[in-house]
């Protein structure tokens, strides 16, 4: 008995030994396939945001309770530097919000007061949007929380397209289990973006629309969230004005700054 | 009569033994005086606070709110509603709830606020007696909040204090205004002290921008021995289609453990009183072996076995009369003592709860008559019984043997 294991043992060592080479191999092929995948999401990351960003965005949600329009200005800066500010509807103006890494501010005009959201804070709702604070911390770090892989390419409804899986990083702060992304071939342009709950059930769509020249090239100008549990309701981003690579003073993005505008 | 002069000189010869039986029953009646006053103190305590801090004994709440408090399910005639409840004789109010961030200086918390008419309110719950610094919220002054005791501590904040207050409005905008903490909160239960945030009605409506309706209406009965049921089916029948649930049902765990602590009293009066009655047992038992011989001889002069009977059960009934006053004397002195003073348990108890039902740091007894009479009834009762067998004994005795028993 105690020869056999020994036999099997030394069968099944032999046999990892042998695959070895082959599985270097493949992961060698896996790694430039994921380089690639990672090089496309980082052109997609660079789509609004450039080395610096400034735009005019208009905002509309429409939920079963309530419908409402903001008009909104953002200030950009690489990918951990976010600065927004509402310009319209008037009980709102002047309020803002900054990104810094990963802590979201609030200066409220109302009170004079600045207040650093909690992590409980996180998950609730952005001015009222279908975004929720964690969105605006995760927004441009697809490509630091996620594995990417092309699960698609080829042509799909007379378009050339590529469709990218997702998958969250095991130590990645992610509430999504998956996320889909589907993407023109031509120029990288976002067409559609899946996102999955943990039980790897859908539960929001975002929809790009409008491909129109901004900011020197073709891109989407609007934007329309839909979560799944509720099919009537959206938020949608309209970019009004975009500018890529404008030059903003080092203090811009600081609390102090966030009463002075 | 003769019986009892009898009796009164029997229990006055052997007077060590009678001191010892009288005080052993007086000191059972005694503790269990004290044991109801203290275990009803407790059970009003906390019905108190589960009940009167808060939860009311009815509530009415649209159907699914209690699953999902959302700021859109509401009962939309929460006014009249209320008014239809005051003309059926109970107390009622309309409360309501929201969600946020309250921030002051560089510290935040999740806050439940809690928009509340003062004027009904005060009538329906006791939280208004219940600050701890401070005072309760004023009419007068829209922007003077109450909070609870630990959400204080979070925020770092004493009256006079500003907090901001960060949350959004039915309409999606955002809900953000400054607000000065008026008074802080006692211990009211487990989800007031941490994240409670009481303002005016009128100032919650402007602030979350929601003119009408309520989210809850909570119900007291004015006169406490009422039957709940009755006065549940009352309540839900104007209520109509929106959910009517008393006190029992919203909070079952605190309902049976106040229910539970009724057997408990049974219990303790049933382990107490065995042990007083073994102590009667003997006592009456040895009396009569001690007299068989001069029991043989009354039954020789014609005195007959229910006079025998009726002597024996004498002598114990003066000893329990003897026993009851000590135990209503000592008893009662005492209950009413800790019904004024209780026990400080606050160094070792500060801020405990059961079932989210904060409890008082300091105990305090509370004597019903119930409390003096079922101890003093019960103690009789038990001795009478006791006291069957040796007084059995004495009756059937036969003369010629116990005027030989040595």
């Amino acid at each position: 008995m105690r020869r056999h294991h020994k036999a099997i043992l030394i069968i099944t060592l032999l046999i990892t030994f042998q695959c070895y080479p082959a599985r270097v191999s493949f992961l060698q092929e896996n790694d430039a396939a994921t380089r690639r995948a990672k090089e496309i999401l980082r052109q997609v990351d660079d789509m609004w945001r450039g080395v610096s960003s400034h735009s005019i965005i208009t905002m509309r949600v429409k939920t079963a309770h309530y419908s409402r329009e903001l008009r909104l200005e953002g200030w950009s800066e690489g990918k951990e530097k976010t600065l927004v500010r509402i310009l319209m509807p008037l009980k709102e103006k002047g309020t803002a919000t900054l990104k810094s890494g990963n802590s979201i501010y609030s200066y409220l005009p109302r009170t004079d007061r600045t207040i650093r959201l909690t992590s409980g804070m996180m998950v609730g709702s952005w001015m009222g949007s279908h975004f929720t604070n964690d969105d605006l911390v995760k927004e441009s770090r697809m490509e630091e929380d996620y594995d990417p892989f092309i699960s698609f390419e080829g042509e799909r409804d007379n378009q050339q397209i590529f469709e990218f899986t997702l998958i969250p990083k095991p130590d990645a702060a992610v509430v999504w289990g998956k996320v889909v992304a589907i993407l023109i071939a031509d120029g990288y342009i976002p067409l559609e973006y899946y996102y999955y709950d943990e039980d790897m059930n859908i539960a929001r769509t975002i929809t790009f629309s409008r491909i129109e020249m901004l900011a020197g090239r073709l891109r989407p100008k609007v934007m329309k969230v839909v979560p799944a549990d509720k099919p009537d309701e959206y938020t949608e981003l309209i970019y009004e004005e975009l500018e890529l690579g404008v030059p903003i003073e080092d203090d811009f993005f600081s609390i102090a700054r966030l009463k002075r505008m | 009569m003769k019986i009892f002069s009898i009796a009164s000189r029997n229990v006055f010869r052997n007077w060590r033994r009678t001191l010892v039986t009288t005080l052993a029953m007086g000191f059972a009646g005694f503790i269990m005086i004290l044991f109801a006053a203290l275990m009803q103190g407790l059970l009003q305590a906390s019905e108190k606070n589960a009940v009167a801090m808060d939860l009311g004994d009815i509530q009415i709440h649209a159907e699914g709110y209690r699953d999902d408090p959302d700021l859109y399910t509401r009962i939309d005639n929460a006014d009249t509603l209320v008014n239809e409840i005051r003309q059926i004789g109970l107390h009622a109010t309309a409360r309501l709830y929201g969600f946020g961030l309250a921030a002051a200086g560089s510290a935040s918390a999740g806050v439940q606020l809690r928009g509340i008419n003062t004027s009904t309110e005060d009538d329906v719950t006791q939280v208004h007696n219940h600050v701890l610094q401070g005072e309760w919220l004023s009419e007068s002054d829209p922007k003077g909040v109450v909070i609870g005791r630990k959400l204080a501590k979070t925020l770092g904040v004493k009256p006079g204090d500003e907090i901001v207050f960060l949350g959004q409005a039915t309409d999606g905008s955002m809900a953000n205004d400054l607000y000065i903490v008026q008074g802080i909160l006692k211990s009211v239960g487990e989800e007031v002290d941490r994240a409670g945030l009481y303002m005016i009605e009128k100032e919650f409506r402007e602030l979350m921008v929601l003119p009408t309706g309520g989210h809850e209406i909570a119900i007291m009965r004015p006169d406490r021995s009422s039957d709940l049921d009755e006065a549940t089916a009352r309540v839900s029948s104007l209520a109509g289609e929106y959910e009517t649930m008393n006190w029992r049902a919203l909070r079952p765990v605190i309902a049976r453990i106040l229910d539970l602590a009724d057997s408990q009293m049974i219990i303790m009066v049933i382990i107490t009183y065995t042990a007083v009655a073994m102590v009667v047992l003997n006592a009456m038992l040895m009396s009569v072996f001690e007299r068989i011989r001069e029991l043989g001889i009354m039954k020789a002069v014609g005195v007959t076995p229910w006079q025998l009977m009726l002597l024996i059960y004498a002598e114990t009934a003066i000893q329990v009369v003897m026993a009851s006053v000590i135990a209503v004397v000592f008893g009662w002195s005492l209950s009413r003592y800790l019904e004024e003073n209780g026990i400080d348990l606050s160094s070792v108890a500060d801020g405990a709860s059961f079932g989210g039902v904060a409890m008082d740091p300091v105990w305090k007894a509370y004597l019903t008559t119930e409390a003096v009479i079922i101890p003093v009834v019960f103690l009789f009762i038990i001795a009478f019984i006791a006291v069957l067998y040796p007084a059995v004994k004495a009756a059937v005795i036969r003369p010629v043997s116990a005027i030989h028993h040595r």
